[in-house]
């Protein structure tokens, strides 16, 4: 049988119509079984890539109890977005809007509207080196959120921490349920998408904030921007900057800036673990008052008090005329472990014994306490300079996780491979934690 | 026309106290608008005021008004030769030393109300500024943190951060 030269002509442009959208369908959605470190890449670029408008809803544990709330939830790429919380009756009607530089907090029952900083921050230059040394990261399969085909991969902290689990969108990378476990009370945060659209492409104008007529206005103080050493601080306060000797393993100093309100000026330090932040807040114990909240600290002989806000926790206490504050999403203990370590002082001794083991001169290091390295940070830093002959600066950048094997290599101008051989072989060597602050 | 730094500086007093003539309160405000250094000096001033404004007001011992009251109760040629006499110097010395006293005292007071003011804020000040850094860490859900913040902000301005809730 003769097939009409129409007939095949459209037969052909079918075909190729198919084969061309099966491309585009394998372009867009990327094969099952995809490892979980480009299951986190992907969730990680998604948000420079993608607009979307969703309702959420999240469940958290606030002060011993379940609070569910509901918000819209628009996004647009790279960094701006609008907020409208819906319930509780409490929050409802609660607006932030945030154009990728700074944020608006607008409250309607009290018309009052609030300036603050971006909540987006360094959205697009995240390094990821802590995180992978810090969690072990798991695909757990494909799974269905709202009818999408969505990658499930858990971070597991190597050392007691919070788990986290996310289940992340096939076809765009967006996060669209995830899940965060404390080791002692379970599941502390959850949220999930109940309905979301993609690639709208948002017009700028919802991510301007329009200021209702007569509201009041704040400009709300924060840390200040940038981020100093704790011995640049101490230049700026009139007290002595604490730094802790010992931090749970795998926190490392992330930055430091005042923190001032009204005639408050705190010293602010953030540590990292790739995944989460433990903050530590020091002021003059005389300006800041007591408060009443949270219970007292058992077998703390110096003023302490836990404030257990849920998500959050909070430990107060005072030592040597400085009120101490940490704040974080980790265990009781992990906070109460940076706040023994800091009580028990010993600074003086902790240099000198230190020095003496790794056999380096006093001064370099007080130099890397300094620039906010704990003691067994700075025993490693110090072991790693002399076995590679690098500069005690630089080793220390890498063991604080700011610098990639790779780029130490290329300095150093050795092979990866051999480097981290030679790594691994030093820090086998180096005092792990300073025998003065053993047994405490 | 504007005046300059200087001149604005020496009438911030006058200005706070409403004694400037329209025409000068309307170039200070101008020139509080435009300088930060006057207005922090302003400020200050303000602060000041409230503060002595605060202050009890110091009765004068009995004393000091039959200083004041005698001379007048006295014949007038007694008047003519009546002189003030040692304690009315002591008891002027004593108010004296009462206005120092309360001067010197306004940044102790001020010290105390900042206290008094930053125990309120303690923890919520802290809370926000960690959630706020928390929300620069990969993969953290930013409609949570926007809602603690949102609280927080709340509770540093002396509002409850919900109905029905007192600031802790």
């Amino acid at each position: 049988m003769r097939i009409p030269p129409l007939a095949r002509t459209l037969a052909v442009v079918g075909l190729l119509i198919l084969v061309g959208a099966e491309v585009n369908l394998a372009a867009s959605v990327p094969p099952v079984g995809l490892p979980a470190v480009r299951v986190l890449q992907m969730a990680l670029e998604a948000p420079r890539l993608i607009d979307y408008e969703g309702t959420k809803v999240i469940t958290a544990l606030k002060a011993g109890r379940a609070e569910t709330v509901t918000v819209s939830e628009w996004h647009k790429r790279p960094d701006m977005m609008r907020l409208e919380y819906l319930s509780p009756e409490d929050v409802a009607g609660r607006l932030i809007v945030d154009n990728g530089t700074n944020a608006w907090h607008y409250e309607p029952r009290l018309n009052m509207a609030f300036e603050g900083p971006t909540f987006e921050g360094d959205l697009l230059s995240r390094d990821l080196t802590l995180l992978h040394r810090n969690y072990r990261l798991t695909s757990l399969g494909v799974d269905e959120v709202i009818g999408r085909q969505a990658y499930v991969v858990v971070l597991d902290p190597v050392m007691p921490g919070v788990r986290r689990q996310f289940w992340v969108d096939r076809a765009t990378g967006t996060i669209l349920r995830s899940e965060e476990r404390d080791p002692d009370r379970g599941v502390i945060l959850s949220t999930y998408f109940s309905r979301v659209s993609f690639s709208l492409n948002l017009p700028d104008a919802y991510f301007r904030f329009r200021m209702p007529g007569g509201a009041r206005v704040y400009r709300m103080p924060s840390a200040e921007a940038g981020s100093m050493s704790p011995a640049a601080l101490e230049q700026q306060v009139r007290f002595p900057v604490l730094i802790p000797p010992v931090l749970p393993e795998g926190y490392t100093f992330h930055g430091g800036a005042l923190s001032r309100f009204g005639s408050l000026t705190s010293v602010y330090l953030r540590y990292s673990d790739g995944e989460n932040l433990i903050s530590l807040f020091e002021a003059p114990a005389g300006s800041i008052g007591w408060p009443s909240a949270g219970q007292p600290v058992p077998g703390w002989t110096q003023p302490a008090r836990l404030v257990d806000l849920g998500y959050f926790r909070v430990l107060i206490w005072e030592q040597r005329g400085l009120r101490l504050t940490a704040v974080g999403t980790v265990p009781t203990e992990t906070l109460l472990v940076v706040a023994r370590q800091l009580a028990a002082g010993h600074e003086q001794a902790l240099v000198t014994d230190v020095s003496r083991r790794v056999e380096s001169d006093p001064t370099v290091v007080r130099t890397l306490r300094g620039e906010g390295l704990t003691f067994p940070e700075v025993a490693r830093a110090l072991v790693l300079s002399q076995r590679l002959g690098a500069d005690p600066r630089t080793t220390a950048r890498f063991v604080r996780g700011t610098l990639t094997i790779s780029e130490l290599a290329g300095q150093l101008r050795m092979r990866p491979e051999v480097l981290k051989q030679a790594v691994q072989d030093a820090l086998r060597e180096a005092p792990t934690v300073p025998p003065a602050l053993a047994g405490r | 026309m504007t005046i300059n730094h200087h001149r604005a500086e020496q009438m911030l007093s006058a200005y706070l106290d409403g004694e400037l003539l329209p025409r000068e309160a309307v170039e200070v405000q101008a020139h509080l608008l435009e300088c930060s250094a006057c207005r922090k000096a302003y400020e200050r001033l303000r602060e000041t005021k409230d503060l002595l404004g605060q202050l009890p007001v110091a009765e004068p011992p009995a004393e000091f008004w039959t200083a004041i009251r005698t001379p007048r109760a006295l014949p007038m040629r007694e008047r003519l030769r009546w002189r003030p006499p040692v304690w009315r110097w002591t008891t002027w010395g004593i108010a004296a030393a009462l206005l120092v006293l309360a001067v010197a005292l306004v940044p102790v007071v001020k010290g105390t109300v900042d206290r008094l003011h930053a125990a309120e804020i303690g923890v919520d000040l802290y809370v926000r500024d960690h959630a706020l850094q928390m929300s620069h860490e990969p993969l953290v859900d930013r409609a949570y943190l926007g809602l603690i913040t949102g609280d927080s902000d709340l509770k540093l301005v002396g509002e409850p951060a919900r109905y029905g809730e007192g600031t802790p």
